[in-house]
């Protein structure tokens, strides 16, 4: 299915859960933080939240700032 | 100097923590990561801003490899922010980062793209929703004190008025204000924002301030590293002169040598 993911289109497997997503992009969950359509998904969701189709998800990160 | 300035217990408090350095610094606009990182180290600052931000898939390196969370309290700011709705929005995205260790934030709503200078209103409502979500707000502000007074009361425990536009190196344009901010809160008092070099910063700590926060002034240096230790001299160095008590200016000369048993 076609996701939106930091503002790309993604292809990523149905029913893909955020921890799933996660694992696939070899990213550090520590320093990951989720917004599905804008809604914060809180880490203790990640495992149960499922993902659907157009879904727009952004992953953000620490980055430089002042 | 330093040892002296520890022997008399003088520290930032903000909330409920406590620092020894009074040099905050941002990691924005530096040449690589590991001139931020050295730099920060030559700083001696225990506070660190940085944003918040979409993850780069094709980065070949982050800032988080560049720093020592151990070390360093990462302090992550609303920039970019125009709307209470989306600083607040940011900043609880952020509580799901496990980068963080203290709830200390920066709040900064932009006004307007040329002056960045803050919108009051909608940094004052960021303020009170934030302050009762349980975040330690740290508000970036323009030098008004009776906004600073607002903040103070809506529960920011340290107020930060700019001393002139973000990135601007202008300096403190309104040290009268700045006062004026220091003596109608009961908070502490961090500039962030237009210092330019070691004197502003020293300068700005005379006036009694409690610490600054700089970013562009260091990172944008032909030697940033050497600036980033400027700066922490500068800083300590304006602080110990506050603490000891200028002599009053006079117009005309005093002589430092007595006349008395003079010969010629």
């Amino acid at each position: 299915m076609k996701i939106e993911l930091n503002g790309n289109e993604y292809t990523a497997g149905n029913g893909i859960t955020v921890q799933n997503l996660i694992d696939e992009l070899k990213l550090n969950i520590k320093s990951t933080a989720v917004a599905v359509n804008k809604t914060i998904v809180p880490k203790s969701s990640y495992a149960v939240f499922t993902l659907n189709e157009n879904d727009k998800i952004d992953m953000v990160t620490i980055a430089p700032g002042g | 100097m330093e040892s002296n300035i520890k022997e008399n217990g003088d520290v930032l408090k903000i909330g409920k923590y406590t620092f020894k350095s009074r040099l905050l610094i941002g990691t924005g606009k530096y040449p690589d990561f590991q001139t931020m990182k050295d730099s920060a180290d030559a700083s001696g600052a225990e506070i660190i801003t940085v944003a918040v931000r979409r993850i780069d898939f094709n980065a070949k390196e982050n800032l988080l490899s560049y720093i020592d969370l151990d070390k360093y309290i990462l302090l992550p700011n609303t920039a970019g922010c125009y709307t209470a709705e989306d600083a607040v929005n940011t900043l609880r995205l952020a509580r799901e980062l496990d980068v963080f260790r203290t709830d200390l934030v920066k709040l900064e709503v932009i006004g307007d793209p040329k002056t960045l200078y803050p919108d009051n209103e909608e940094l004052l409502k960021a303020a009170k929703i934030l302050v009762k979500e349980g975040f330690t707000v740290m508000p970036y502000m323009m030098d008004d004190p009776v906004l600073a007074k607002k903040l103070e009361d809506a529960g920011c425990p340290v107020v930060m008025p700019l001393a002139s536009p973000i990135g601007s190196g202008l300096g403190i344009r309104n040290p009268y204000n700045i006062k004026i901010i220091k003596e109608t809160v009961s908070v502490p008092v961090i500039v962030d924002a237009g210092v330019g070099t070691a004197s502003d910063a020293c300068k700005t700590m005379e006036l009694g301030v409690d610490g600054i926060l700089i970013n562009t002034a260091i990172a944008g240096a032909v030697n940033p590293v050497n600036m980033a230790a400027a700066m922490k001299n500068a800083v300590e160095a304006g602080r110990l002169a506050y603490l000891s008590g200028r002599i009053p200016m006079k117009l005309y000369a005093q002589a430092s040598t007595q006349m008395e048993g003079i010969v010629f």
